[in-house]
């Protein structure tokens, strides 16, 4: 396999409060290919959105990238520690959205309402190429057109409050291709739209992946989502990584119980109607309380004993690639289920 | 079989869009348009539909949260009598309310910071009469049990709890007065999945044990499919298709049903289905589509679609569709 575009190794991101320390990722590490879809898959507070904006290095104070590496291979071949550059420098300045573009959730908060999308479009474009006005104009109507705007020439000259909210993430999407970025941040993109939105907006992101080679890291909590797109998958809890591996191991043959309760709960179209779902005990735990030793050990329906309260699971390797972070996984020997 | 506890018939509610200075009225968006179903005791019947089909709306008028346009809301009281919700007054309403309750989408606006938890579902008691402390605290450890939330927590403030508690709060609240109806409105659509499952078993044993109706607005198919005994579709005001929720997730009848379930994506790698993608985006319900409101985005649309208004027709028992090719369209469900 190609070497991987981006490598991240125990990425730890930490948020200095005044009321005590969040390890809002405390040890996420993964691969991401060139035309590939790494999903990122956890409840709130599981540090995937703070994963996704470590990458970027747009963590908000008082949180700081504190240990590990995110090592990008640039369009020039040669390897950047992410991780250590200063995150409003130069460099970092044309990696964010020059080569690393993001879209979020909330086209709404992100466009602004102040000026036209074409506007916003052309100061992007001009920000990352030397183009001149005209030509970034002509440039902005193609990328909506890509996007699949509809009569992308006049729509250049609207307003964000007079598209709908998936013309608006379309938008988002051009903004974040713009620079022609080889790897794309999608956090929660479909979260806030309609069913068939969201199955437009992902058939969009499925097609640019194809057209480009685009890496694409996908951060939602629908595992509907996930396995319609993803063909790895982190699942995370608490800030740390409890298992990943390929889709369909994630999804038929997971090792972590988490993994595996977070599945039996998830509604589905297929399911019985008026049938009961699985649930996991309690809910998950304050940032500022998490217990210690693994952290799913309190609502754990497959917990040993002693081990799980006080000793932090490492990570189990699997065969191809598969990993889980579970002291069940030390304590019985490795065998597959079928 | 029963008497419902409401009966909808024929609901409208349209907003008037004024312009200019002088407020002159220059349309009108028909958010509810024609709309008719009942409910039975002890039975959910489910309102889905994207944004902006009215189901929020519809929900309101049969709270009177809004004043419909016209129809009629016949609600079923405690003591045997049907009401119109619609047309009646303010304080002939009060009486009324007390019988019909509401579970919101948010959990973290829906409930007072000031107030205890004891203050916040003692509160409709209080409102309604129950002026004896120790008779109200003991309704309220009641509904906390009924909820499954430890009575320990009577005095705490809403902020120490997690979103699913804070749901379960709202729940008892709302169960209080002893409700024959519930609206809820999208009631777990804010929460983790580990949560919502909580909530949704929750709401399930709930209505086994009080024999409550519910009236249940939701955009995501899954939950509703859990929840649900009849599922009405609704598309710009009207609704497309209604039917016992089985029937309407295995054999749809309608091609926006049918569209709508495709979209769903559905957690399993192995079952990456073929969607429909539907074009465009949802009608301005201000300026809606001549003849069938869905023409412009369905695939089957002929031009007797573009200018003839479907009716909804019953085509087998509890399942009428508005689609004037139901009888020839052999539609896609969902199956494993």
């Amino acid at each position: 396999m190609a070497e991987p575009i981006l490598q991240v190794r125990d990425l730890r991101t930490h948020f200095f409060a005044d009321e005590g320390l969040v390890r809002a990722v405390d040890g996420a590490s993964f691969d991401l290919h060139a035309g590939q879809t790494l999903g990122i898959v956890g409840e709130s507070g599981c540090g995937k959105s703070v994963t996704a904006r470590s990458i970027l290095r747009i963590v908000e104070r008082p949180g700081r990238v504190v240990g590990g590496e995110i090592l990008l291979r640039r369009r020039n071949g040669q390897l950047t520690d992410v991780a250590r550059l200063p995150s409003d420098g130069a460099e970092m300045r044309s990696i964010r959205g020059g080569e690393i573009g993001l879209v979020f959730q909330e086209p709404m908060s992100s466009l602004s309402a102040f000026h036209t999308i074409g506007n916003q479009l052309i100061e992007a474009i001009r920000l990352h190429s030397d183009l001149g006005k005209k030509a970034a104009r002509a440039r902005a109507i193609e990328l909506l057109a890509m996007v699949g705007i509809p009569r992308p020439s006049q729509r250049v000259d609207s307003y964000s409050f007079e598209l709908s909210g998936g013309l608006r993430q379309r938008v988002m999407i051009a903004l974040a291709l713009s620079a022609e970025p080889r790897v794309l941040i999608a956090d929660e993109p479909t979260t806030a739209l309609d069913v068939t939105t969201q199955a437009q907006i992902l058939a969009l992101i499925r097609r640019l992946q194809q057209e480009r080679d685009l890496a694409v890291i996908l951060i939602t909590h629908d595992m509907g989502v996930i396995a319609e797109m993803a063909d790895d998958v982190v699942v995370m809890y608490l800030g740390k990584e409890v298992e990943k591996g390929s889709v369909d191991a994630i999804f038929h043959a997971p090792r972590h119980p988490y993994t595996r309760s977070l599945l039996r709960s998830i509604p589905s179209v297929l399911a019985a109607p008026r049938s009961r779902l699985a649930t996991i005990s309690g809910s998950i735990p304050h940032p500022l309380s998490r217990p210690a030793g693994c952290p799913f050990h309190p609502r754990c329906a497959e917990k040993i004993g002693a081990i799980c309260e006080t000793t932090a699971p490492a990570e189990t390797v699997l065969p191809d690639g598969h990993a889980a972070a579970c002291h069940l996984l030390t304590r019985a020997p490795a065998t597959v289920p079928a | 079989m029963t008497e419902p506890v409401l009966e909808v018939r024929s609901l409208r509610k349209h907003f008037p869009i004024r312009r200019g200075v002088l407020g002159r009225v220059a349309g009108h968006v028909k958010a509810v348009d024609d709309v008719s179903f009942s409910i039975n005791s002890g039975e959910t019947l489910s309102l889905v539909g994207e944004s902006g089909c009215g189901k929020t709306t519809t929900s309101r008028c049969i709270l009177r949260a809004v004043t419909p346009t016209a129809g009629e809301i016949r609600f079923r009281t405690q003591d045997g009598k049907s009401v119109d919700v619609a047309t009646l007054k303010p304080q002939q309403l009060r009486p009324l309310r007390r019988q019909m309750q509401m579970i919101f989408q948010d959990p973290f606006s829906s409930l007072n910071p000031r107030m205890t938890i004891s203050e916040i579902i003692g509160e409709p008691l209080l409102v309604n009469g129950v002026t004896d402390s120790r008779e109200r605290n003991r309704r309220v450890a009641e509904l906390l049990e009924l909820v499954q939330l430890p009575a320990a927590y009577l005095n705490r403030y809403p902020h120490a709890f997690s979103g699913g508690q804070r749901q379960r709060i709202g729940i008892a609240r709302a169960l209080a007065l002893h409700p024959s109806l519930i609206v809820a409105d999208e009631p777990v659509s804010a929460l983790d999945v580990s949560v919502q499952a909580q909530i949704v078993n929750l709401m399930l044993d709930l209505q086994d044990r009080l024999g409550l109706a519910y009236l249940f607005v939701a955009h995501d198919l899954a939950v509703v499919k859990h929840v649900s005994h009849r599922v009405a579709v609704m598309y710009v005001g009207r609704i497309v298709e209604i039917a016992p929720t089985e029937a309407l997730f295995t054999h749809p009848r309608h091609p926006y049903t049918e569209a709508l379930l495709s979209a769903v994506p559905v957690p399993d790698p192995r079952h990456r289905a073929k969607q429909i993608v539907l074009e465009g985006d949802v009608a301005d319900p201000s300026n809606p589509p001549s003849g069938c409101h869905f023409h412009p985005r369905c695939r089957y649309a002929t031009e007797r679609c573009r200018t003839e208004v479907p009716t909804l027709r019953e085509m087998a028992p509890g399942h009428a569709v508005r689609c004037l090719r139901a009888d020839e369209l052999a539609l896609q469900g969902v199956t494993a």
